[in-house]
């Protein structure tokens, strides 16, 4: 371990806590009592930590806001799990079948690329929301997976000189979308849907096809299992320029 | 002033009352909120609705031991939630913030009064903001602060680290202008 690794690992020390039993921490520790140099750095940035900690720890807690707190429990009580009556569970059960029932029965929502298209440019038209605000891509791939929603995808050669803004984890008919979002530099967006093709009975082909819908405008294709759609607003030779 | 929070261990199945919940957790909370908000309004208004939270959604929490945990991640949920409408598309420059923790002198922070230090955590981007916070706060392992934030253990890392980072420059920074910073001047 060099210094400077013991340095970054070190940055991360809270005394008294259990970040002393990281194998690592044991080493950087190690290393800074052997080493002058880093156990000077190490003294400091304790001394600086411990006054930083302390200070906020010391922040005063106004005293009628636990009164306040209290008072509006009064009016919503916690409600516990408790053992159900069988009855209960037999109504549950028949409720449940009945719900099922009247969905079947329902008359059938056509599921064409036509209408997720349209939702999806809905959704940014109205306000929407970024579940993660980040310019690395790598993050975002991360964290669409663990929302179980595509990862894999392909950003079109075009887009990479955009500014990546963030990732959004939708839903269409409980299938997954992610939505990536790009910058095209005067603070208008450029977003990518991607969602699994089998989602739609008719997803677009592979050579991207453009539609105007609604206020933007869009480019639709599939690629390795995936449909795509990217939208933004009127832009000369968008969205080709882009691919 | 409320008297500090004796972080008492809880045991599985030992689910406390509303009122002991309150009496346990809300100064902790509230420091918490008011580290992200820098508003003691917007910080009551976050403990509130947190609490709130509690009481009608609480029962779906299995494991009374992880109640502060929870509590914790709610406030926190709430908090990104309120950030999302103040700031429709939020931005940070991630690749822009150095780790190198610059070197100042302990006095320089004993010299800013605790609100003042409030005040230069509330200047970090949020998504550093809220690990620093828990960091300081709270003697939660990384894994637990990465639970409750709902983010990978390395990148909790990585955000304290380079929160650390900020902060020390906002610090050193706030010597040569005491005046946005609320130094004490005697």
């Amino acid at each position: 371990m060099t210094l400077a690794e013991a340095r970054k690992i070190l940055m991360l020390y809270r005394p008294g806590t259990s970040d002393a039993d990281d194998p690592e921490m044991v080493e950087a520790l190690r290393l800074a009592r052997e080493n002058g140099e880093l156990r000077a750095w190490f003294e400091q940035h304790r001394a600086c930590q411990t006054v930083m900690r302390r200070k906020l720890r010391e922040m005063d807690v106004p005293v009628e806001l636990r009164d306040r707190l209290l008072a509006a429990g009064k009016t919503i009580r916690p409600t516990f799990r408790r053992r159900r009556a069988s009855w209960l569970a037999a109504a549950a059960a028949v409720a449940v079948l009945l719900a099922v029932a009247a969905l079947m029965m329902r008359p059938r929502v056509p599921d064409g690329f036509a209408d997720y298209r349209s939702r999806m440019v809905r959704t940014v038209l109205r306000e929407y929301r970024m579940d993660i605000a980040t310019n690395d891509m790598s993050e975002v791939r991360r964290f669409l997976a663990a929302q179980g929603a595509p990862s894999d995808y392909v950003v079109p050669a075009g887009l990479a000189g955009l500014k990546l803004t963030g990732a959004g984890a939708l839903r269409w008919r409980s299938n997954p979308v992610a939505m990536v979002c790009f910058d095209r530099g005067t603070n208008e967006m450029v977003f990518l849907f991607v969602m699994d093709r089998t989602a739609v009975r008719d997803s677009p082909p592979a050579i991207p096809q453009v539609a105007r819908v609604n206020k933007l405008t869009t480019a639709s294709w599939t690629r390795d299992g995936r449909t795509y759609v990217l939208a933004g607003q009127e832009e000369a030779d968008f969205p080709r320029k882009y691919f | 002033m409320a008297g500090r929070d004796s972080h008492p261990q809880q045991q599985a199945g030992d689910r406390p009352d509303f009122q002991r919940l309150v009496d346990l957790h809300y100064a902790s909370l509230f420091r918490f909120a008011l580290s992200l908000t820098r508003s003691e309004s917007d910080a009551g208004d976050l403990v509130q609705g947190t609490f709130l939270t509690w009481a009608t959604k609480g029962h779906q929490l299995i494991e009374a031991a992880k109640v502060k945990a929870w509590l914790f991640t709610t406030l926190h949920r709430r908090f990104l939630e309120r950030e999302r409408h103040t700031t429709r598309f939020p931005h940070v420059e991630l690749a822009g913030v150095g780790e190198e923790l610059p070197v100042i002198d302990p006095d320089l922070i004993h010299r800013l009064d605790g609100r003042a230090v409030v005040e230069l955590l509330a200047r970090l981007e949020p998504e550093f903001r809220s690990p620093v916070a828990l960091f300081y706060l709270e003697d939660y392992a990384y894994r637990e602060i990465a639970a409750i934030l709902e983010i990978p253990l390395g990148t909790v890392k990585s955000r304290i680290a380079r929160g650390l980072a900020r902060l020390r420059i906002l610090v050193r920074d706030s010597q040569t202008a005491p005046q946005r910073a609320g130094e004490k001047t005697s």
